[in-house]
């Protein structure tokens, strides 16, 4: 006994918690294997039939685990480009080409001292960031990523998505509030009166979107802007002018301002402003909590960008339909010549692409030739496999032009930070009531005319 | 209902009942911990309904050095404010009278840091006039090649700053890729970067070498193209002309009544520039206009230095045509005593009038130098313009006017 | 040097002036006393055959034996600074008319000549100190200003040897050599 108490002492603190965690973790995973082998059978009859639960458990927690990742891919890009739109170089060190470092940042706020000023307020302090960042994922569920593959779809989704994205703004406010600080206040309240004017025109300008597609399903409104079913129930891409950008352009552009305003992403980054207010609502944080500002915003870029792919330029759907090729070759059908393909085409493709390393150039050893070549075969291999799997699955093809064009998205998110000054409370509030929600009205005005008159011409609705 | 704020247990009539004594949230304001000293303060310390203060510390990302200053904000809108200085006071003034005379070009030097070889040319002058040497006209055609392109970098410096305050993060990158260049052409010709230690009594230090003159040269190719580009970037963003423009109006009268020079006074309308009103070394030989705007606001004041910088570069042209050959310093012993007297002089400098005052008593040490620095007297102007403007413009205004702390707090 | 401008100033100033006015180079100096600076500095502002309207610079000096304010004015109508020198403040409580109710912009040049020497400005509206702390007991720039003693009497007192007090037989009052001109 005194020698467990011993051996107590001498741990540190990471020490005491594996010491009494490792046991833990081994108890629960024999009583997990038992109940499996005892119940295995109802367990599995119970998710059979709660199949949509668990499919939207799983969806939503792919989508929690995959958002740090897309998180880090951002901030790196948004570093580097901006770096480079300032003739600087960005991020060298970390990673080839620097692209570890938003790993390394994020690592980084876990390690910093989290505290809370003495002043302020110590729940709403600590449950500010949690909200931003929930209802950021909260809001991500609804977004078609590909033909099948979103968290959850209800004919209510848009409405859904405006309406949690509006309440980001109590996160803000609960952190600029209970900071006990002028400038997170000052911060707060100018995001508060940011996002709730932008409001208004960011879902007044998808209203006219919403006649005209007939529904706020987004994997709906993303299907009617490629999909065609025809005779044989066959599906397939459109061509891109069937987008909703070229039937609502004027919707598209509000849409695109007023979501730049919703993220508080520059021009209208004046929430953040770090030339007058520090760092706004965020001043007094740090640390991991500081870190979930951060990402919240991030993702937030991303959910926007997303969010205007889905609505405007088609989603998922690739520009033009592609001819459909069927390369499925059946395994089973080689034989044993399955065993020769795969040990001989690895080594036939490294020589292969070794061959030219090593002939025409004098200074390669025949060792650094045989890792190229292996290395380069990866890479044409992994090329092939993409291309193979794009052909016949449907949702990889959809997943590469989906992550393809919010990513543009995002590169013109982050070239406008690059390029433009930001704008000024007073002229930002002026352009949201004076401009912008008068000309979404406009657009719904036009739209829903333009809807009765297509309607009268054809002789009744379509 | 205007309330006096004192910090706990120091207002000297705390049983008065109609002195509101706050308790200890007193103590995170940035209220004096004594009674106010003077009527102004008085009145500045006092809140109205509503109004609250924000410190903008001297630390911070965005004010020009270390100043602090104090905003009463009604809301967004800042309804006074009240700079505090001093962060940087280093007693130049105090150490100058320790040195010698030649040991004061260096000690003059970091005053206004960005454009340091005008804080060398205004003493130098001063003790040039005291002494009654005649500097040699190689000499002055290299202070005002060197000083034109003091000028230009401390311009650049300018644009980078305004943008940044305004929230652009490119200009100020792309503008110190001019100003590197230029000071590394410092660098050749006076061996330092930034505080250049250059101007001498009767002269300067070094003369033109050749590193100097092929990058000069190289830049000089480059330079109109550069400065047409960096421009470019923000003369035409809609952004930040609405953001600059009608922001910090001066009007004539005001900006003589408040001591006003330099493009701040250009940009109201009134042409007093130094080199052709009053001029000084070789200006009169040199060909260049005086860019003025009327506008009196920001924007004016961004274009006007900018143009300037046009004109500094029409006149580093003809330095370079016309320089004559002959000394770069004229013959003076090593111990300077100047017989008694007083001497004023002035430059014109990136921002303002820049004068010393110096004052001999026949020792080789000066009695009293005493340097009029532009930045301070424009510091002061914020108080004036800023009051009726948005928090956001208090730094635009600010950056607008150009001010360097190091010669604010001398 | 302007030769006219120094004719008209006597003329115009007989009385104020201390002496003739005095020109060296492009400068032209003329010296009045503290009583006159409000006159003497409205006149030179207001009149159109003057118009000194532009304030360049407000220095104090200490010559050791004496307080003097000194104004650099610039006018258009003639090609030399007018320096005016207010003389004859005294060392122990110097007092001078403000000039803020010409140039509101020579309040904080008459707050730092304040700070560094102690001269009170009547009519100023925020005399106070500038560059040194609020609480700050010396005048700086003062010739009689004593570092180890002025370090002793603050906050960081006793830390370093420089701060304690001692008073060297030497350490008299910086006066100018020769009251020079």
């Amino acid at each position: 006994m005194t020698a467990l108490a011993r051996t107590w002492d001498h741990l540190t603190l990471p020490g005491k918690a594996l010491f009494i965690l490792i046991p833990l973790l081994a108890l629960l995973t024999t009583g997990l294997i038992v109940v499996i082998a005892l119940f295995g059978k109802q367990i599995l009859d119970i998710l059979i039939f709660n199949l949509p639960i668990v499919r939207f458990v799983f969806a939503a927690t792919v989508l929690l685990l995959l958002a740090p990742p897309i998180a880090f891919v951002i901030i790196y890009m948004e570093m580097k480009i901006i770096a480079l739109m300032n003739l600087r170089i960005g991020p060298d060190r970390v990673g080839p080409w620097g692209t570890l470092l938003s790993t390394i940042h994020g690592l980084k706020v876990l390690m910093k001292e989290d505290f809370t000023p003495t002043r302020a307020d110590p729940v709403v302090f600590t449950w500010a960031p949690v909200v931003v960042f929930a209802t950021m994922a909260l809001s991500v569920l609804v977004i078609p990523f590909a033909p099948g593959l979103f968290a959850q779809d209800f004919n209510l989704a848009l409405l859904y998505f405006f309406a949690i994205g509006g309440l980001t703004v109590v996160g803000l406010l609960m952190g600029g509030w209970a900071s006990f600080n002028k400038y997170s206040l000052l911060g707060g309240l100018r995001s508060a009166a940011q996002i709730v004017s932008y409001e208004i025109p960011l879902t007044l300008s998808v209203v006219g979107l919403v006649i005209l597609a007939g529904t706020m399903s987004l994997n709906h409104i993303v299907q009617q802007q490629g999909v065609y079913v025809d005779a044989t129930g066959s599906h397939g891409s459109g061509w891109f002018l069937d987008w909703y950008v070229f039937r609502q352009p004027l919707a598209f552009l509000i849409f695109a301002i007023a979501a730049t305003a919703e993220a508080n992403r520059t021009p209208f980054d004046l929430t953040e402003a770090d030339s007058e207010i520090v760092a706004g609502f965020a001043t007094e944080y740090s640390g991991m909590r500081f870190g979930f500002f951060f990402f919240a915003e991030y993702i937030g870029v991303f959910i926007i960008s997303a969010l205007t792919t889905v609505l405007f330029l088609g989603g998922w759907n690739a520009p033009f339909p592609f001819p459909r090729i069927s390369w499925l070759v059946d395994p089973g059908s080689l034989g044993i010549g399955l065993l020769f393909v795969v040990a001989l085409v690895p080594l036939l493709g490294t020589l292969l692409l070794a061959a030219p390393f090593y002939l025409f150039r004098s200074q390669t050893r025949w060792w650094v030739a045989l890792i190229i070549g292996f290395v380069l075969f990866n890479v044409v291999a992994a090329g092939l496999f993409g291309l193979w799997a794009y052909i016949n699955f449907d949702w990889v093809a959809g997943l590469f032009w989906f992550l393809g064009k919010t990513f543009t998205l995002v590169f013109v998110f982050v070239w406008m930070r690059g390029t433009l000054p930001r704008v000024r409370i007073d002229q930002l509030m002026g352009f949201a009531w004076k401009w912008l929600l008068p000309a979404s009205l406009l657009n719904l005005f036009v739209t829903a005319l333009g809807v009765l008159v297509a309607d009268a011409l054809r002789g009744g609705p379509a | 209902m205007a309330t006096q704020t004192f910090a706990k247990g120091t207002h000297p009539s705390a049983d008065d009942p109609h002195v509101l004594v706050e308790d200890d949230y007193a103590f995170y304001e940035p209220i004096p911990p004594y009674p106010p000293r003077t009527e102004r303060e008085a009145e500045f310390y006092t809140l109205g309904d509503g109004e609250m203060f924000l410190n903008m510390g001297p630390q911070h990302p965005s004010t020009h050095g270390v100043l602090r200053v104090v905003l009463k904000l009604d809301g967004e809108r800042v309804v006074d404010i009240d700079p505090v200085l001093g962060y940087l006071h280093r007693g130049v003034e105090k150490l100058v009278e320790n040195a010698d005379y030649h040991q004061t070009i260096s000690q003059v030097d970091p005053l206004e840091y960005i454009s340091s070889l005008f804080c060398e040319w205004a003493p130098v002058t001063a003790y040039e006039k005291l002494l009654d040497v005649e500097v040699p006209r190689r000499a002055e055609y290299i202070r005002v090649l060197s000083g034109e392109l003091n000028r230009i970098s401390s311009h650049a410096l300018f644009m980078g700053w305004f943008a940044l305050d305004l929230g652009g993060l490119t200009p100020i990158l792309w503008s110190f890729i001019e100003r590197d260049e230029i000071v590394e052409m410092l660098a050749a010709l006076t061996g330092q970067r930034m505080l250049f230690n250059y101007f001498r009594i009767g002269g300067v230090n070094g003369d033109l070498n050749h590193e100097f003159l092929s990058r000069l040269g190289d830049w000089m190719s480059r330079a109109v193209g550069q400065v047409e580009a960096n421009t470019k970037l923000l003369n035409e963003n809609e952004i930040f002309v609405r953001r600059a423009s009608g922001l910090g109006v001066v009007d004539q009268e005001t900006a003589i009544r408040l001591c006003m020079t330099g493009a701040n006074l250009r940009a109201t309308g009134i042409p007093f520039d130094l080199r052709r009103t009053h001029p000084y070394s070789i200006y009169p030989e040199l060909e260049f206009d005086i860019p003025t705007r009327s506008e009196g606001d920001s924007l004016a004041r961004y274009l006007l230095r900018m143009e300037e910088v046009k004109q500094s570069l029409r006149i580093i042209d003809q330095c370079l045509d016309k320089m004559p050959d002959g000394p770069i310093m004229a013959k003076l012993p090593r111990l300077l005593r100047p017989r008694p007297g007083r001497a004023w002089a002035a430059v014109e400098g990136p921002r303002g009038v820049y004068g010393a005052y110096a004052i001999s008593d026949g020792t080789d040490q000066p009695f009293r130098l005493k340097i009029h620095d532009p930045s301070f007297i424009h510091l002061q102007a914020v108080g004036a313009l800023l009051p009726g403007n948005l928090l956001a413009d208090t730094m635009a205004i600010m950056a607008s006017l150009d001010p360097v702390m190091g010669g604010v707090d001398k | 040097m302007d030769r006219g401008l120094a004719r008209r100033l006597e003329a115009r100033f007989e009385g104020a002036l201390h002496g003739q006015a005095r020109q060296r180079h492009d400068q032209t100096e003329i010296r009045i006393g503290a009583g006159d600076v409000i006159e003497v500095l409205r006149a030179l502002n207001d009149e159109p055959e003057l118009a000194f309207t532009m304030l360049v610079d407000l220095a104090g000096v200490d010559t050791g034996a004496e307080m003097q304010v000194v104004y650099h004015l610039w006018s258009a109508t003639t090609s030399d600074w007018l320096r005016v020198i207010v003389e004859g403040l005294s060392r122990d409580d110097p007092r001078i008319a403000s000039v803020t109710f010409l140039w509101p912009g020579a309040e904080w040049m008459e707050r730092e000549t304040y700070d560094m020497f102690g001269i009170t400005f009547e009519g100023n509206r925020d005399l106070r100190r500038i560059y040194m702390p609020p609480d700050y007991t010396s005048f700086p720039l003062r010739k009689d200003f004593y570092l180890p003693d002025d370090a002793a009497r603050s906050p960081g007192a006793g830390v370093r040897h420089v701060e304690r007090t001692h008073s060297p037989v030497d350490a008299a009052p910086g006066v100018m050599r020769r009251t020079g001109a």
